[in-house]
């Protein structure tokens, strides 16, 4: 499902005459509609307020008036949540998690997809359809098993394992939405470079590839998001020294008082990557979020 | 025309496509389909621990699941989640998507608040609101404030309100998120139809539902089968990170329940039992979606 662009915005044209009562009728409606809508808009992003602001305050200001602005910006919870559950660490391994899980799921899409789109054969649309069938397939059902497996490799707790496991998780997303992309680019560019006699591989690399960077792009931001926040597959494959940014933080959590402080730092700085990327590419994430919801 | 050098010309083909899809259908396969398959196996055995030896039980774990009261509570909770989240979700997050492919004033900035919880990972996600219900967390505050006081709770450690929690985080983050899908969706309804039943003097209402709604049926079906897929498989982040099944029981659900047997009690072959249950009930959950949505589509 592609969004819809272009369409120019704004009003429709009103119907001639005579709808002046109901006009006004309809306004008072698109006005009442904004009450709920902006009441839900308020209701999101409350606690993000509310977990900025707490970050900077201490749990005492933070009880006292608990949606006031800081006065004095203070920064010690920070380096209490860095102390207390080696943030810095768990970014670093995040950080090589996803992009070492990246390189390895792009490298694997990008082959796949070309020899599905670019090399139609019966063949081709079996291939297709088992990575379709993938999306059957329910990661939650493979947690034990891969935990095992992990075991038996001898790669439990290690940053390798994820790095190996994570493509996984999203190749027929990445695959079908590739593919897609790719039998988008005429033949004729194909054939004419075949003919100067450029290898399969070249086609690739010098003509397709580069004609496919818009898709390559948005597969890259989904799956980078998806390694970046994963949580549970984390929580069980890694230990102490290996542990992701996302197992780390809940670490920062007692289990009978809640030092608030402490946790809405630990909370602000593992959303930081994800929200300062959102902000620059805002637009083709939402598209690609919306695409892979819709395909997976 | 078979010419020995077009025959050639696509063997070359098919070797070369074998080549470039193998890497990914063997690490496919490796990853995701094998530990898919042992699921159900594993499933047969009785393994204590991983130190110990397993053996097979055959169905011995699914005929002690069915007498096993937490599984029944966790069944029960698991739908009182679903029963609760989905039918304020999808209807909400319909009319919101609607409302935004509208495009009314502000709606970009709309679509970009309602699509935060999107890009908000489980952890944190769930840290923040442990700070939200919290003993002296914002909703008690809150409620003391306006003199309700006697409202404010220990809403994760309450019995009555454990299941809730969890059910009110889904809600927050997967109505907005919902809604933007549901808006590109809808977006793509030719203006003109819309104007054409303005003229016959159609009202908003009659609008959303006779047109904008039979328009996108099918693909309401696709996302309320997802979401109930997603809550219905993966309630095991939420319920860990917020209340742990707890207090007692109150907020165990299958998908937790799994989690809880697989790698708390170390129970390897119950908890794929488990598993297997949850993928069956998916499975059926899904053709019935599937189902109402073709049937009265017609």
């Amino acid at each position: 499902m592609r969004l819809a662009r272009g369409r120019p915005a704004g009003a429709p044209p009103t119907p001639p005459g005579g709808g002046g009562r109901r006009k006004r009728v309809r306004r008072l409606g698109v006005a009442l509609a904004y009450v709920p809508v902006v009441a839900y808009a308020a209701a999101l992003l409350l606690p993000l307020y509310y977990v900025v602001i707490s970050s900077f305050k201490t749990n005492q200001t933070i009880f006292l008036a608990p949606l006031e602005p800081p006065a004095r910006l203070s920064f010690t919870a920070y380096g209490r949540a860095e102390a207390l559950a080696n943030l810095s660490g768990a970014i670093e391994n995040s950080v090589l998690v996803s992009l070492g899980a990246e390189l390895v799921a792009l490298a694997l899409s990008v082959l796949a997809a070309f020899g599905i789109a670019r090399i139609p054969s019966r063949l081709s649309s079996v291939i297709e359809g088992l990575f379709g069938l993938g999306f059957l397939v329910p990661v939650m059902a493979v947690l034990v098993p891969t935990f095992l497996l992990a075991v038996f490799t001898g790669l439990l707790h290690s940053l390798l394992f994820l790095v190996l496991f994570y493509p996984a998780t999203v190749l027929p997303l990445s695959i079908i939405l590739l593919t897609q992309f790719m039998r988008t680019i005429p033949l004729e560019v194909e054939e004419s470079a075949t003919i100067d006699g450029a290898t399969r591989l070249q086609v690739l690399r010098h003509i397709i590839l580069p004609l496919s960077m818009p898709g390559l792009a948005t597969i890259a931001i989904l799956n980078i998001i998806t390694f970046w926040n994963e949580y549970l597959f984390a929580l069980i494959l890694t230990d102490e020294g290996s542990r992701t940014v996302q197992v780390a933080l809940p670490f920062l959590k007692e289990p009978q008082s809640v030092d608030f402080a402490l946790l809405s730092a630990g909370i602000v700085i593992t959303l930081v990557p994800v929200y300062a990327a959102y902000v620059v590419l805002q637009r083709r994430m939402q598209e690609a979020l919306v695409a892979g919801a819709v395909k997976g | 025309m078979t010419t020995v050098a077009s025959r050639a010309g696509r063997s070359r083909d098919t070797l070369a496509l074998i080549a470039l899809s193998a890497p990914a259908l063997v690490w496919y396969g490796l990853f995701m389909v094998v530990p898919l398959l042992s699921m159900f196996y594993l499933s047969l055995l009785q393994w204590n621990s991983l130190v110990g030896a397993p053996h097979f039980t055959g169905l011995g774990n699914f005929s002690r699941l069915l007498g096993d009261p937490i599984f029944w509570v966790a069944v029960r909770n698991t739908a009182v989640h679903l029963l609760a989240t989905l039918p304020i979700m999808i209807p909400t997050a319909f009319l919101l998507g609607y409302f935004l492919s509208r495009k009314p004033a502000g709606h970009r900035i709309l679509s970009v608040i309602f699509f935060t919880p999107a890009i908000v990972s489980a952890s944190a996600r769930a840290m923040m609101f442990t700070g939200i219900y919290q003993q002296d967390g914002i909703i008690n505050t809150f409620l003391r404030a306006v003199g309700l006081g006697e409202f404010s709770h220990a809403w994760l450690a309450d019995p009555t309100t454990a299941l809730w929690t969890i059910v009110a985080v889904d809600l927050w983050a997967g109505i907005g998120f919902t809604a933007v899908i549901f808006a590109a969706a809808l977006s793509a309804i030719p203006e003109d139809i819309y104007e054409a039943a303005r003229l016959d003097g159609a009202r908003t209402w009659t609008i959303v539902w006779r047109i904008a709604f039979p328009m996108t049926r099918q693909f309401v079906g696709v996302m309320l089968m997802l979401q109930f897929l997603w809550l219905l498989l993966t309630s095991a982040q939420n319920v860990l990170l917020l209340t742990q099944g707890g207090p007692g029981s109150a907020s165990m659900t299958l998908s937790y329940f799994l989690y809880d047997q697989a790698f708390v009690s170390t129970r390897v072959g119950y908890s794929q039992a488990i598993g297997v249950v949850l993928f069956a009930v998916g499975l059926a959950g899904t053709f019935v979606i599937r189902g109402i949505f073709r049937r009265a589509d017609r």
